[in-house]
């Protein structure tokens, strides 16, 4: 299981995997915007290259040219700090999620994951809440009220809907005795994928995982038709493209954890080949990426008080209860 | 090659862990205190790792510079101020004077510590490969240490209704009686 990795791979491998999450952002935002195009009757990007599939390219250059203006009384380092932290963390939450078995190429061994650690989840978790300095720095330094009210929003739903998610893996934890992802993964492999005894926790999981990344119908923090856009009102160009990063790359991470967690991580159904292996993590990740896409074209926004009432008086309890009766039934079976 | 790095970081997050808790108590700006204080934990956090307690350095910075620091923020973001400087100025000289003679006193401190105990502060501790692991931990939790273990959870369920009792507006007899004919 812990077979030495070299630190170069380790290095290599973190910069494969970081710009391929890169580019899955890229793509995911052009995925996004066809399949919301097709749900609402319209046909979405398709002018950039065939079917609009070099329309990300075109976004990014047209970002990285903008005037990098920011408002005069916007407190310069923290304004900067803000796109940084959110997009830095953002990715480094990818590096612990396992999407292979380990392969040995050419006499090397190349690890599954870039770190596999014995408390990832814990981790994930971890770098998830700094990373929600990210929105609140940024928000607060940029001197706009419809900013500042954006990161306030942001804050007081991250921590709801953070206790939620952290009680829905519980029940994953309890059963795999593990926090280790990798340990996960096999004790499922041994077992069945635990969405099935775990659906429950899968099904909160999801709803609190759409809260945690601002996603619609919890789209309270950038909640157009209120804030303007929220928390990056005033963020322009590239500084603007880090939050956005951020956000749709939490989107990934998290769908790369339900993955995990709950869909039998990087097995397939049935034998798979260790080489194939890569291709059945992606794949479940982007059936749960349409998933959310699919949520925010049909589901309407939550008022205030709803999400507030919905995070701690329905998600809370039912994970606590579905915790209660994991430990419970694992005890006794 | 691996002692230099270890040495390396450890400086780093020891002299990040003194500057953020210094700027802590000595920034005007609530807001920076704040922040300041967020660094101060995830260098903390850091050292942690060092001494090989993976698990507590990330419940740390997870449950304080995660969960707690942004209630600070929360409120501290609310109350304005933003525009105030984030410094208001160098401490006065009795102030400085003090922070000098209590630096001194630490020193004398650590080197009548050092003298005392000799040769034995040189060896350094010996660890199985599962200390500060969650197993190790939990089992900790439920054998050595459980009467700390249930009063700490006692303390926090008692501190958890005395914030909804404060948090929640007492009702007015009027109100009730009004609620009841209606």
């Amino acid at each position: 299981m812990t077979q030495r990795v070299d630190w170069w791979v380790s290095l290599l491998q973190a910069f494969v995997v970081i710009n391929i999450v890169m580019g899955g952002f890229a793509y995911l935002t052009l995925a996004e915007r066809k399949v919301m195009g097709r749900m609402q009757l319209r046909y979405g990007p398709n002018r950039v290259g065939p079917y609009g599939l070099l329309q990300p390219i075109a976004d990014l250059v047209k970002l990285l040219h903008k005037e990098s203006f920011r408002p005069a009384a916007a407190i310069d380092w923290l304004y900067l700090l803000g796109p940084f932290l959110a997009a830095f963390t953002a990715l480094a939450t990818f590096s612990v999620i396992p999407f292979g078995p380990g392969w040995e190429i050419a006499g090397v061994y190349v690890p599954g994951q870039v770190a596999d650690l014995d408390i990832a989840l814990i981790l994930i978790f971890a770098i998830g809440s700094i990373g929600a300095y990210g929105f609140i720095v940024g928000g607060w330094a940029s001197d706009s009220k419809y900013a500042l009210l954006g990161a306030m929003r942001t804050c007081a739903q991250l921590v709801s809907y953070e206790v939620a998610l952290a009680l829905s893996v519980l029940g994953v934890v309890i059963m795999a005795g593990s926090l280790s992802l990798t340990e996960i993964v096999a004790a499922q492999a041994d077992s069945t994928w635990y969405v099935l005894p775990q659906i429950v926790g899968f099904l909160v999981f999801l709803l609190a995982g759409t809260a945690e990344t601002s996603r619609a119908p919890f789209d309270l923090p950038e909640a157009e038709q209120e804030l303007v856009a929220g928390y990056h009102t005033e963020y322009g160009g590239m500084r603007f493209g880090l939050y956005s990063m951020a956000e749709y790359i939490n989107l990934i991470t998290l769908s790369g954890l339900c993955v995990t967690l709950f869909l039998g991580g990087w097995h397939g159904i049935g034998f798979t080949p260790d080489w194939l292996a890569p291709a059945w993590f992606v794949a479940k990740v982007a059936v749960l990426l349409y998933v959310f896409i699919w949520m925010r074209t049909t589901l309407p926004r939550l008022r205030y008080d709803q999400l507030m009432r919905f995070g701690w008086k329905v998600l809370l309890p039912v994970a606590t209860l579905n915790a209660v009766v994991t430990a419970i039934l694992v005890v006794a079976l | 090659m691996g002692d230099v790095l270890v040495w390396l970081i450890w400086f780093l997050a020891a002299g990040g862990l003194l500057a953020s808790g210094a700027a802590v108590v000595s920034v005007s700006n609530p807001f920076y205190s704040a922040l300041a204080l967020i660094a101060n934990l995830a260098s903390l956090a850091v050292l942690y790792l060092l001494l090989s307690a993976e698990f507590l350095a990330a419940a740390q910075v997870l449950v304080y510079a995660g969960s707690v620091m942004v209630m600070f923020l929360f409120v501290v973001a609310y109350l304005g101020g933003r525009a105030d400087a984030p410094w208001a100025g160098g401490p006065p000289l009795l102030r400085t004077a003090a922070l000098v003679a209590a630096i001194a006193l630490l020193v004398e401190v650590v080197v009548v510590l050092g003298l005392a105990w000799g040769d034995n502060l040189s060896d350094p501790a010996e660890i199985s490969a599962a200390f500060g692991s969650p197993g190790a931990i939990g089992e900790l939790f439920l054998t050595d240490h459980l009467l700390a273990f249930e009063i700490t959870s006692i303390v926090l369920l008692v501190a958890a209704v005395g914030g909804v009792i404060l948090g929640t507006t007492p009702r007015r007899r009027g109100e009730n009686e009004h609620r009841r004919e209606a």
